[in-house]
């Protein structure tokens, strides 16, 4: 088709442009070469060539311009005649633009969210040789790195540009009126020139900075200079105070650097020579490495893997069993969302291609109305070709001006992301650039292919048409194109909605099961505690004191700390041995380990079936197991008074097992309680969750705790405190995001089809009306007429549905492992979808 | 040679190249005038800067195809060839020149 041809014309103006001017130097080579034959010297003939040819240049330029000329012609008229059609019909041109609006809207909208989450590298240069490092342990979770190995990993590899290491904490930054938390970052040496990021303002940490003995110095991040020292381009001279200790500002870091983690405002040296770092068990980094250009991922795996072995075969108690495990950075980042957001972009899809179904109805029911006035225009002489031009125009006018509501309606994503999935990764960089404006106008483009496709095909029909004059067979002919067109939007909304009920339904489930813990009127909160606070003897005194503070507020019935929080995904999975009594040595047990006060079970109403409750005795640790613990490993043996012990973890002292309690969902609420064993002692690490059983409405004791922290602990700031379910729900945010976007995306889906069938039967009856005067004066009754047009909805609806189902049945295993408590065959979500195709 | 009084009048350059087109199947631009130029017996010469611009109007208007081939000496030209709609246009024009030829005729003759 011309037309096409001239639309890639005007894309390509260079490819035309590059294209005459081959042709043309062809010409003046012949020219040139004939000239020669006719006994001209070769400069003579080039010029004589040139000459007769005249202004190259200029005939270039008129050539290219017979080229786009027509093209902007056309497409200038047909949009005049275009825009004039569609404005004498507000209200079809208002309903597909609105339907487009919306299909292309909220299509752009997630895609504006995989764009920045997913397909876009990280903001670092050459970010795709960043790589995140662990070392790996086949009898625990855990995959920090030592900082010794970490320093000996960046000294022996060969594929790295370098090594280093980071760890996070939340401090108490005391230099203003109140102490404040901030989220501190300690990095080894190397991580900035890694990241290839340097300080907006100030400088980097210098190697004494680095050192454990060296002076102390801190980077912040913009949002805190602007926030607490307004920009100030002099702060640098000005200092943070945590503890005891005053730490100079050195430096601004860019502000659109988030890392580790876009809540992280101060970074400072990690001191990885200091004398308790030098343990070879004692685990507290997590790596970064940045690649040597051009390698891959597996030549440095098996690198640092023979790295590793060779440490192994040096200190093989310690090393001997580890190995490495690397990540690209991008992917232990965004990984966990990949899934949640390539359904959600899945479902938008279907949601646009619903639209278009819907759109294309509107055309046809319009087509049908003035298949008059295209009948004429082919009688006057007009070309297919410039029929279905101009409603191409028509649809692509419609598509373009819905694509640019989409636009707005996109806008607002960001922030309604931010507030259903606060811990989406990368959330700060979702905005609307070229990118997401390209994608809008292609999805425009494609809508318009799309829906134009059908009443084009059908505008040549409607010649023939009209020029015989059968009206009644053709519109039996375009009800059935019509039909099933609603048919399928049908269809879709039904996947959507069974989509969403499933999702939703899991949810729910979250919030329904008997978790063998009470979550209700539970308080938890988090203080600021540094990591070197961790291996101080008076750090178990001062927790239970802040406890005692805690249970002597009117209206508390209890409080406890935890490492996790029971009920949030956490896998803790470790490896145990026994150190005494009968059984064989090779027996494994492995479990979820936590760690937290004996008040624990109390706060949270975890019976204790057996034994006694553990105690909090220095130096002699004690532990409890859950039911499945002692039904799984020790059937039938007695295990209060066993001894177990987790080998490779230096923290861990042997410990003595005094009692059995009941089965709680420690690992999360979507799992069966798996075997679980708790140590009581003092954490081994700052960021523990204050758990505070209320025995009224907890809303009551919220600000008699916080009070009372200030007054038992003035220097550090409590923060996160909020309701324990409330927390939950935060945790399963993934899910909520999936079930409150699909839900959305689903009504909308049903509502669109709801407008479609309308909008599809009222036009028929309105084409047959005076088939129905005829019939009722014949003596047809109003009722049967009624019912026949009622009829062949519904089992437009139910033929729907039914397709509906079938696809819902194949795509459901793309669901799975999103769903807990549902399978995705689940009759019952089938069955609850039935009335809503009767609607 | 230089510019002589029988340069092609304007707007029978298009009923020249389908003409040719049409008798000679697929031709490049530069074989188009030399074969105008040695049919009418070097009477008529196409000014070769607008020949470019009419054939790629006649692309556009979709009576000419286009595409790249190779010479006899192997060289990539644009070669055009007419196509049905190009082939009606041609009888069109043809009619329409045999016409006003006709009608100029009849005025010298009898004015």
């Amino acid at each position: 088709m011309a037309w096409t041809r001239r639309l890639l014309n005007t894309v390509c103006a260079r490819r035309t442009q590059t294209d005459i001017e081959r042709e043309i130097a062809f010409h003046l080579r012949e020219r040139e070469e004939e000239l020669r034959e006719q006994g001209m010297s070769a400069p003579e003939a080039a010029r004589m060539a040139r000459m007769q040819f005249g202004s190259r240049i200029a005939h270039i330029e008129r050539t290219r311009d017979m080229d786009l000329n027509l093209l902007l012609d056309s497409l200038y008229r047909n949009l005049r005649f275009s825009l004039r059609s569609l404005r004498k019909s507000p209200v079809f041109t208002l309903a597909a633009v609105l339907t487009l609006a919306l299909g292309i809207g909220v299509n752009s909208a997630v895609f504006s969210v995989v764009d920045a989450v997913l397909l876009r590298p990280l903001p670092f240069p050459e970010s795709e040789q960043l790589v995140e490092l662990g070392q790996a342990n086949a009898k625990s979770a855990g995959n920090l790195i030592a900082p010794v190995r970490l320093e000996e990993w960046n000294r022996l590899n060969s594929t790295f540009e370098a090594i280093s290491g980071y760890y996070q904490e939340d401090a108490s930054e005391l230099s203003g009126d109140m102490p404040e938390r901030l989220r501190r970052a300690f990095v080894a040496p190397r991580f900035f020139q890694i990241l290839g990021v340097a300080p907006a303002l100030g400088r980097d940490l210098s190697a004494q900075e680095q050192s454990f003995s060296g002076p102390r110095a801190v980077l912040i991040s913009d949002r805190l200079w602007r926030r607490r020292f307004a920009a100030d381009p002099n702060v640098t001279r000005k200092a943070l105070r945590f503890g005891r200790t005053l730490s100079p500002i050195i430096g601004v870091m860019p502000p659109q650097f988030a890392f580790p983690a876009s809540t992280v405002d101060v970074w400072s040296g990690a001191g990885i020579d200091a004398p308790y770092a030098q343990g070879r068990d004692l685990t507290w980094f997590t790596g970064i490495g940045r690649l040597k250009p051009r390698l891959t991922l597996e030549q440095a795996q098996s690198n640092l893997a023979a790295v590793q072995a060779a440490l192994g075969k040096d200190f093989p108690k310690s090393d001997g069993k580890l190995g490495v495990s690397l990540t690209p950075l991008k992917d232990s980042k965004v990984g966990g969302v990949r899934r949640t957001l390539w359904i959600l972009f899945g479902s938008v899809t279907l949601l646009l291609l619903l639209a278009c179904a819907n759109v294309t109805a509107l055309f046809l029911s319009r087509a049908t109305a003035r298949a008059h006035d295209i009948a004429v225009r082919f009688s006057l002489g007009a070309s297919k070709g410039a029929v279905a031009g101009h409603l191409l125009t028509e649809v692509g006018v419609i598509a373009f001006i819905g694509a640019l509501l989409g636009l707005l309606m996109a806008s607002g994503t960001a922030s309604l992301f931010r507030r259903l999935a606060r811990d989406l990764p990368r959330l700060e960089e979702i905005t609307l650039d070229w990118r997401i404006l390209a994608y809008s106008l292609a999805a425009a483009a494609v809508t318009t292919m799309l829906c134009g496709l059908l009443p084009v095909l059908r505008s040549s029909e409607a010649l023939g048409a009209v020029m015989n004059q059968s009206g009644r067979g053709r519109v039996q002919g375009r009800s059935k194109v019509q039909f099933t067109l609603v048919g399928i939007q049908v269809a879709l909304a039904v996947t959507l909605l069974a989509a969403a009920g499933l999702l939703v339904r899991s949810f729910l489930y979250v919030g329904q099961v008997a978790p063998g813990f009470d979550a209700d009127n539970v308080i938890s909160f988090h203080l600021s505690v540094s990591w070197n606070e961790t291996g101080q003897p008076d750090l178990r005194s001062r927790l239970e004191r802040i406890l005692e503070g805690m249970r002597a507020i009117p209206g508390v019935a209890n409080a406890a700390t935890s490492i996790t929080l029971p009920g949030a995904p956490t896998d803790y999975t470790v490896e145990f041995k026994t150190l005494d009594g009968p059984g064989d040595p090779d027996r494994r047990i492995s479990g979820q380990q936590r760690y937290v006060t004996p008040s624990y079970f109390e706060t949270m109403r975890i019976p204790l079936l057996a034994g006694e409750m553990c105690q909090a005795r220095a130096g002699k640790p004690t532990a409890v197991v859950n039911n499945s613990f002692a039904r799984v490993y020790f059937p039938g043996e007695t295990l209060i008074g066993r001894r177990l012990t987790q080998p490779g973890n230096a923290y861990i002292q042997p410990g003595e097992v005094v009692g059995i309690v009941g089965d709680a969902r420690e690992t999360g609420m979507h799992e069966e309680p798996r075997p679980t064993l708790y140590w009581c002692g003092a954490p081994f690490q700052p960021r523990v969750y204050f758990l505070v059983r209320a025995d009224g409405k907890p809303s009551v004791v919220l600000s008699a705790i916080r009070y009372k922290l200030r007054e038992l602990e003035p220097n550090r700031s409590v923060y996160d405190l909020m309701l324990l379910r409330d927390r939950l729900g935060d945790s399963y945010s993934n899910a909520r995001l999936r079930g409150v976007l699909l839900s959305f995306f689903a009504l909308t889906a049903v509502s669109l089809a709801c407008i479609g069938l309308y909008g599809t039967l009222s036009y028929l009856v309105n084409v047959r009306q005076k088939e129905i005067g005829v019939r009722m004066a014949l003596g047809a009754s109003r009722a049967g007429i009624v019912s026949q047009f009622l009829m062949q909805g519904l089992r437009v609806a139910l033929f729907g549905c039914v397709a509906g189902l079938c696809l819902v049945a194949a795509g459901s295993k793309l669901l799975t492992g999103l769903l807990f408590g549902v399978v995705p065959s689940d009759p019952w979500n089938a069955i609850r979808l039935l009335p809503v195709c009767w609607q | 040679m230089g510019t002589k009084r029988n340069d092609i009048l304007q707007g029978t350059l298009d009923l020249l190249i389908l003409r040719t087109l049409a008798s000679r199947g697929k031709l490049h631009g530069y074989a188009i005038t030399a074969h105008i130029h040695s049919v009418s017996n070097e009477l008529l010469r196409v000014e070769e800067g607008s020949l470019y611009p009419a054939l790629h109007r006649l692309e556009q208007e979709g009576w000419v195809r286009a595409e790249w081939g190779t010479t006899e000496k192997n060289r990539a030209a644009r070669f055009y060839s007419l196509t049905a709609k190009g082939h009606k246009q041609l009888h069109a024009e043809e009619a329409s020149w045999r016409r006003l030829t006709e009608g100029v005729d009849r005025v010298i003759r009898f004015a």
